[in-house]
């Protein structure tokens, strides 16, 4: 296939099935690079488990999945991370009994090294200093010393973004970053979010529409586990269909 | 795992003494070590301390530091004892390489089991650890040419060592403890140095959260691959010290209950904490030393300890004494 | 192989199935537990003892073998009950190792008790007279016995079916092993559900003792072995799938006796090479579910 330098992630009629169940049928969509593209849709429209599939969570049943041109399809989990891929999860996911910097500096280190089993961490200051510049970034510098485990609710959310940009990240995934958030963490979290989409491509899902129509670029709209729409925020906002799933009945 | 092993790892800056404690612990134990038999009424039973002690150690590992907890481990301890014994008995080799290739067979034996085990993780671990150290446990049960069968293997004799130029009567009760302590002492400062380099630090984020190490980069299944073979590999050389003191290896060595034994310890120590598993080993051969004069139903005692552990103690002696003074 | 004729074949397989019905006895057990509780109970082995030597005593004191096999589960069972009651139920929610590291503290427990009372030494157990003798299955004589062990199995396996799929506390059960949430949602006491599913797999794994007492005779020891037999199985079927327990059960008893009538030395390692390899293929079982491998 031909590399495309403006396309970074692509799906080939990609389907997921659990059991009987299809969760996800035949969505082909190519992801611009540079751009904030957000997920969108109703619980259960199979947001969740595109997102797995676009971050190697796990494989799809049939169809392919590209990222920078090479077929990624079914390449274990851990092989994503190297390959400029990282994640934030839906559910809160940190080591919670190690300290608020030692977890950047462990998702830092996964890309140096892993097996280095007799210098002192303490040798490696680069890494340090990073894990260190990314707390800055996050906003979490007065926590560096805290256990993971005992930071607020919405430091752990930032937390994990510190971690996934750790591995410098061309592309950055995050699944329902607001997700139980204040209206206040929030705002802060999709500042953010546009901070970090000025060096890098970001795919987001979310379940809100409202919050993600002005920042993205792009939308893609699921429903029952199809593609019901892709566009830029206008497009989306003018879809017929869109109006119907998400106004629903009050139209009859 | 998470709450089993929670005092351990990194905590929040420790002050004084404690920090002091922690970054010279290899030196302080040594220090420690150097005193231990004068405070142990037997002389054999101190170094029956070291060796058990170690074998928690190398335990630990995998079960305080990883998270995994393996009921196979009798087959890498017995692995070394039986190496060690068999090179030096049929092969003829002298004392110091089969300990050292004793302790080279914990690991292969680790890495043979891991290989099948490591494909599953959570409660799947334990049952198939277990099921494949039985395995081993036949074989050599079985190989009654190498191994002597339900005899035992005898003959394993060391009586007089030189290092270099040194003669040293090792059927001495005394000598024989330093030298075993001896390299007691270094596998402890390698295993400190493990867990203080950068691979500690991915052993305790997959402990912590698996999925987030994978997502981060870390091959979890590697990690825990290599976590179990160095495992073994402290292990195979526990084995392998115990042959030459017992002079025999006994087939016992390889059973079960020698696996049940070494989690009691850790448990009873206090698990993911550093000396926690060799505290526990000591504590509970003392006290086997004394309940075994009054009863030869000490097993009972075993199965109390774990109970008691898991019930009202799940921190352990060390882990509580840790506890209680980072409190202060 | 001259002397293996066909007929041989048949009646080792026959005593395979035979030892594979204890096997299912003990999975079946292990599996309900773990589907409910999500407790792997380590003292497996030592209830299974314990239903030996509660047998062994009841028919030393005069009582009739048929009473026997009513009264050991129950008995057995009933222990089951009180242990899952004080000491299992406070450590719900503690993470997954402690009931383990628990149940397998309480084996060493239980074999010394047993120990003290009755000697560190085993016992022949004798066959019910009513069961002695053989009877001619087709391809040859088969120990009336053996016959009997599967049948009791079978119906047991029976038994056990008609409970979970047609009375209301096996409909519970069903729902419970799925998400304890909804049960407890719906208003069902899910804790005394747990306390009776442990009961049960007790009593089931005592029953096995009993009725594989007069194969192999009564020793402390003889749950260690078997418990390590019956995680095999485990592995084999799939973690909480009676199905697979039951079709484990029987595969590892035919792969037991087959290999002993070819290589009786490699009869003991043969089961472990069929997990090893159960392990590599298919790390879930035959029939386990993935997720819960991690």
């Amino acid at each position: 296939m031909s590399v495309d330098a403006e396309v970074i992630l692509r799906t080939e009629s990609v389907s997921k099935v659990f059991g009987g169940f299809t969760a996800l049928r035949d969505i082909s969509v190519d992801f611009r690079r540079g751009a904030i593209t957000s997920i969108i849709g109703p619980n259960g429209a199979g947001k969740s488990t595109y997102f797995n599939l676009l971050s190697g969570a796990f494989a799809p049943t049939s169809g392919r999945v590209f990222f920078e041109g090479r077929d990624v399809t079914g390449l274990p989990q851990h092989r994503f991370a190297h390959m400029g891929v990282a994640k934030s999860f839906q559910i809160t996911n940190v080591f919670p009994q190690l300290t608020t910097h030692e977890n950047i500096r462990v998702a830092a280190q996964a890309l140096q090294t892993c097996f280095d089993m007799w210098r002192p961490r303490a040798a490696r200051r680069d890494l340090i200093d990073a894990a260190d510049a990314l707390l800055h970034l996050v906003g979490l510098a007065d926590r560096r010393d805290r256990l993971a485990g005992t930071l607020a609710h919405g430091e752990q959310r930032a937390l994990e973004i510190g971690m996934a940009l750790a591995s410098r990240p061309r592309l950055l995934l995050l699944d329902e970053p607001t997700a139980g958030m204040s209206p206040e963490e929030t705002r802060s979290m999709m500042d953010l979010i546009v901070k970090l989409a000025s060096e890098r491509t970001v795919i987001l899902v979310e379940h809100k529409m409202k919050l993600v129509m002005g920042i993205s670029n792009r939308l893609l709209v699921l429903h029952h586990g199809e593609l019901l729409a892709e566009g830029t925020p206008d497009d989306i906002r003018h879809n017929e269909d869109v109006k119907r799933v998400y106004l629903g009945k009050r139209e009859h | 795992m998470t709450d089993l092993a929670d005092n351990s790892a990194k905590r929040l800056a420790p002050s004084g003494f404690l920090e002091f404690a922690r970054r010279h612990r290899t030196l302080l134990a040594a220090l420690f070590l150097l005193v231990f038999p004068l405070l142990v009424p037997f002389k054999a039973l101190a170094v029956n301390i070291l060796i058990y002690g170690l074998y928690a150690l190398g335990f630990n590992l995998l079960f305080g530091y990883l998270g995994l907890l393996s009921f196979g481990h009798s087959a890498l301890f017995g692995a070394g004892a039986y190496i060690c014994g068999i090179l030096m008995v049929h092969v003829g080799m002298p004392w110091w390489a089969g300990v050292l290739l004793g302790c080279v067979a914990g690991a292969a034996m680790a890495a043979i089991i891991g290989t099948f085990a490591i494909r599953t993780s959570g409660i799947y671990f334990a049952m198939v650890t277990l099921a494949l150290s039985q395995c081993i446990y036949y074989v050599f049960y079985q190989a009654t040419g190498l191994t002597g069968g339900e005899n035992g293997l005898r003959g394993v004799n060391v009586e007089m060592i030189s290092i270099f130029g040194l003669r040293l009567n090792f059927v001495d009760p005394l000598t024989r403890y330093y030298v075993v302590a001896a390299f007691v002492i270094v596998a402890l400062w390698i295993l400190s140095r493990i867990l203080a380099s950068p691979f500690g630090a991915v052993i305790e984020s997959v402990r912590e959260n698996e999925a987030r190490a994978r997502a981060s980069g870390y091959d979890v299944r590697r990690v825990r691959l290599v976590t179990f073979i160095l495992s073994g590999a402290f292990c195979g050389l526990a084995g392998a010290l115990q042959a030459i003191h017992l002079s025999i290896v006994p087939i016992e060595l390889m059973h079960y209950e020698t696996s049940g034994l070494v989690v009691m310890m850790a448990l009873l120590g206090g698990m993911g904490t550093f000396f926690g598993p060799f505290v526990g080993a000591a504590v509970f051969l003392l006290l086997e030393n004394l309940v075994s004069l009054w009863t030869v139903h000490w097993q009972l005692f075993v199965g109390a300890v774990f109970v008691v552990c898991v019930l009202f103690f799940p921190r352990g002696i060390w882990g509580s004494i840790l506890h209680a003074m980072e409190k202060k | 192989m001259a002397g293996l004729s066909l007929e041989l074949i048949g009646l080792q397989l026959f005593a395979g199935l035979a030892l594979g019905s204890v096997y299912v006895l003990l999975a079946i057990g292990l599996s309900l537990i773990f589907g409910m509780l999500t407790v792997v109970n380590f003292a497996h082995g030592a209830f299974f003892m314990l239903g030996a030597y509660v047998g062994l005593w009841l028919l030393s004191i005069g009582v009739n073998f048929w009473i026997c096999l009513v009264a050991v589960p129950l008995i057995v069972g009933g222990f089951g009950l009180a242990v899952e009651r004080t000491l299992i139920r406070p450590l719900y929610g503690r993470g997954i190792d402690y009931p383990l590291l628990l149940t397998f503290g309480l084996s060493y427990i239980i074999v010394e008790l047993v120990r003290i009372v009755f000697g560190k030494s085993g016992y022949p157990v004798a066959t019910p007279d009513a069961l002695q003798g053989a009877v001619d299955i087709g391809v040859g004589y088969f120990p009336l016995y053996r016959l009997f062990v599967m049948g009791v199995t079978a119906l047991i396996l029976v038994g056990l079916w008609l409970f979970l799929e047609r009375t209301r506390y096996g409909l519970i059960i069903r729902a419970g092993a799925r998400d304890a949430q909804i049960v407890r949602v719906l208003g069902v006491n899910i804790s005394r559900v747990w306390l009776m599913v442990f009961g049960l797999g007790c009593g089931i794994a005592g029953l096995g003792g009993l009725l594989a007492a007069p194969l192999q005779g009564v020793i402390p020891e003889m749950g260690g072995p078997i418990l390590a037999e019956a995680f095999v199985v485990t592995v084999v079927g799939g973690m909480g799938s009676l199905m697979g327990a039951v079709l484990a059960g029987l595969l590892v008893g035919v792969v037991v006796s087959m290999t002993s009538l070819f290589a009786p030395e490699m009869a003991k390692v043969a089961i472990f090479a069929l997990m090893a390899v159960v392990l590599l293929i298919r790390p879930q079982g035959f029939f386990g579910r993935a997720g819960l491998m991690s």
